[in-house]
């Protein structure tokens, strides 16, 4: 019962072993490069600017306006017919503040690769409902909790949140407490949710 | 045809019922009668905490080291103690732990060092109030005391 | 449509969240011509806890327990995935002991979950008897949880680099007998459903899901494999030692509710020979692999999914090289497969709602997270 294997505690300072080598400060990305990527090379010569590989799963950093294109791409010339998810990360320090990931599955290949973009806060990128299904409720999620507009999107509003809150709960400049006041007071009648 | 003759003689309702009726001999009624029956409790399970004494000296065992209030997602548990002098030890003072928030994930207990604290068998935690469910060093020692009924 | 002669307008129908057969806070708003749905709307959110959030707030170790209560029918799939993600992005792997342990109580965790879906699909459709009888059986599991981790539904069971708690004594008598009469309880399971009319007439055709439309959808799990893809990650992408184990993808061809009832059978089945199978596998070793006490995964990010008993589950989680997870997504199969409700509810009658609600088997807590 005394294993402490996952005690995230640090034990006293004194007892601490010496410091680990400092892991680098950006992914230890390996470039990728395969047939698929030469044809996504050649297809999108300026739009892509990454293909990498980390711990085995490849990804491809693409500008925001090709990623319907190489979405639809994907999956008509190479397979990738199934779009597993889709979401982003904050990054509040970066001047293009959102990585938007797109998850992409083949069944035909058995292979998974992601999209990833970057976008500033307010700006729009098209959506992929066209060319996906499923992305409609996952870019509402996305919308949602971060606050990424999505054009062309055919039903675009909240999904998990109340329709009238105020905020994107899942930015990083979001508090893990902080709420709605004015929505919680209104349509709850208390005065906090804590 | 087949398919017709079971239709009309319901043979599926009467597959289902046997089925049914199969089941129900008393042998295979399994009704808990608690309280007047205590149900049987897994030992690991996880249930009301406790702060060990030490079966001989009565003195905790805690050494106050805050493993678990870190260990803690919640971050339910507050421990306080002082350096006693002479021994320069941290002594415990008071130990609170929040029932009403704990998700009994076991990590407090998994982090601590010395045995000291332990998620029993106790289940009957209940409180009429909430600050009932905040407990201190002595209620964590003692355990909780459930009303016992006779019959 | 067909003019009625009467001057029929379109009727709005609220439907839940308060509704037994929603499953939970789910509500769907139908548009109806009469009893025919013209379309539906799901409006989902009320069990929102922010799971995602509550993971940037938190150190890898403290999120695991977490990662329950999402789908809490299937708990042990759910901290199978998150364990893997972590585990994945420090670049260690579970030691084999524990990597059998793990497939033991998922498989038995995805029994569970499929004999609760049959007893609360089968109820929703009026069938009472069998969710008495596979409670009785999920009892068993739900018992040698409580042995095995001390909890029953929540369990915490799994630690990021392998185990917490070694099996107990008697664990794998107790598998295996549960495996012994699991079997023959299927088969009651299956005299009572299979071959029952009202099961059949309610359930045939009823929520036609093609294999095109399943991955437009990106729907998995039962329902695609339902719709005749032969697709299973533990095949395709094995993880935790899958690809020792011998056994079958059920599928089947109409994509329909009943096939999918028929494959989620099946798939029990199959649980059973896997656990029989690991339980042979089981030896002396370690229980975890090297981990630092402080869980600190290097800068990066990794996406690891598995084959949850609804679909697939997976998990992407971004690491800064911190302490606490950078951003966790969960990518929840109840959530994408409810989006395929509309497609599959358009033009059946209001009845079938609840037959094809049912039949996705959906678990509010992760649809919401």
């Amino acid at each position: 019962m005394a294993d402490p294997q996952n005690a995230e505690a640090k034990p006293k300072p004194a007892a601490a072993p010496p410091a680990a080598p400092k892991a680098p400060a950006s992914m230890a990305a390996t470039p990728w490069e395969d047939e698929l990527t030469r044809r996504l090379a050649e297809q999108y010569p300026d739009q892509i600017t990454e293909f990498s590989t980390y711990l085995g799963q490849s990804f491809l950093v693409a500008k925001p306006a090709a990623v319907v294109s190489i979405v639809e791409f994907l999956k008509l010339e190479a397979d990738f017919d199934y779009l597993a998810d889709l979401t982003a990360v904050d990054y509040p320090k970066r001047s293009e503040r959102f990585d938007l990931v797109y998850i992409l599955y083949s069944f035909a290949r058995n292979e998974r690769i992601r999209i990833k973009t970057r976008i500033a806060d307010g700006e729009k990128i098209e959506s992929v409902v066209g060319v996906h299904l499923t992305a409609n409720w996952l870019e509402r999620e996305v919308y949602d909790m971060f606050g990424i507009e999505f054009a062309n999107h055919p039903d675009l509003k909240r999904i998990l949140m109340p329709d009238g809150w105020e905020g994107h709960p899942l930015r990083k400049d979001y508090g893990i407490l902080q709420m709605d006041n004015r929505w919680v007071k209104e349509n709850l009648g208390i005065e906090s949710g804590q | 045809m087949r398919r017709f003759l079971r239709t009309v003689f319901l043979i599926d309702l009467i597959e289902g019922l046997w089925v049914t009726f199969r089941t129900q001999h008393p042998r295979n009624i399994c009704t808990d009668q608690y309280p007047r029956e205590r149900p049987k409790i897994a030992e690991r399970f996880r249930g009301a905490p406790r702060l060990n004494n030490h079966p001989e000296t009565g003195e905790t065992l805690c050494i106050a080291c805050n493993l678990c209030a870190i260990a803690c997602p919640e971050a339910l548990i507050v421990v306080s103690s002082e350096r006693n002098e002479k021994t320069k030890r941290k002594e415990l003072t008071d130990f609170t732990y929040d029932l009403s928030r704990c998700m009994f994930c076991g990590l407090c207990e998994d982090a601590c060092p010395v045995d000291a604290l332990e998620l029993t068998q106790d289940f009957e935690i209940a409180s009429y109030t909430r600050d009932g469910l905040i407990w201190d060093r002595k209620m964590l020692e003692e355990g909780p005391r459930p009303a016992r009924y006779k019959f | 449509m067909a003019q009625t002669f009467l001057d029929s307008t379109e009727l709005v129908l609220n439907m839940g969240p308060q509704h037994p057969s929603t499953h939970g806070v789910l509500r769907v708003i139908l548009k109806l011509d009469g009893e025919k749905v013209t379309g539906t709307e799901c409006v989902v959110g009320y069990l929102h806890r922010g799971v995602e959030k509550i993971a940037e707030n938190r150190t890898y170790a403290q999120f695991a327990p977490y990662v329950d209560r999402m789908d809490y029918v299937a708990s042990v799939s759910n901290g199978l995935g998150y364990c893997l993600a972590v585990e994945k992005l420090l670049n260690v792997e579970a030691p084999p002991r524990a990597q059998v342990v793990r497939v033991i109580l998922t498989e038995l965790n995805r029994i569970a979950s499929h004999l609760i879906w049959l007893g609360t699909h089968a109820l929703d459709l009026g069938a009472i008897t069998p969710l008495f009888y596979v409670m009785r059986e999920r009892e068993d599991i739900l018992n040698i949880y409580e042995k095995y981790c001390g909890a029953r539904l929540t369990t915490h069971a799994f630690r990021i680099g392998g185990l917490q708690y070694d099996l107990y004594d008697g664990f794998e008598e107790e598998v295996k007998r549960f495996c012994d009469i699991i079997g023959p309880r299927v088969d009651e399971y299956e005299e009572l459903l299979t071959g029952n009319r009202i099961w059949i007439a309610r359930l045939t055709n009823v929520g036609v899901l093609n294999a095109e439309d399943c991955k437009a959808y990106g729907v998995t799990g039962p329902l695609l494999r339902a719709a005749g893809v032969k697709w299973d990650l533990r095949k395709a992408q094995p993880y935790s030692g899958y690809q020792h184990y011998d056994f079958e993808i059920p599928t089947r061809a109409n994509g329909d509710s009943y096939d999918r009832y028929i494959v989620r059978v099946q798939e029990m089945r199959q649980a059973v020979r896997i656990v029989r199978q690991a339980l042979d596998r089981i030896e002396p070793g370690p229980i975890m692999a090297k981990v630092a006490k402080v869980i600190k995964p290097p800068v990066g990010e990794a996406y690891v999914s598995i084959e949850a008993p609804k679909g697939e589950l997976g998990y992407f989680v971004v690491s800064d090289g911190s302490t606490q997870p950078y951003r966790v997504r969960v990518r929840p199969p109840s959530f994408i497969n409810l989006q395929a409700v509309d497609r599959m509810a358009r033009g059946s009658l209001i009845a079938d709602v609840c037959a094809i609600i049912g039949t996705i088997d959906i678990v509010l807590g992760e649809v919401d997270r």
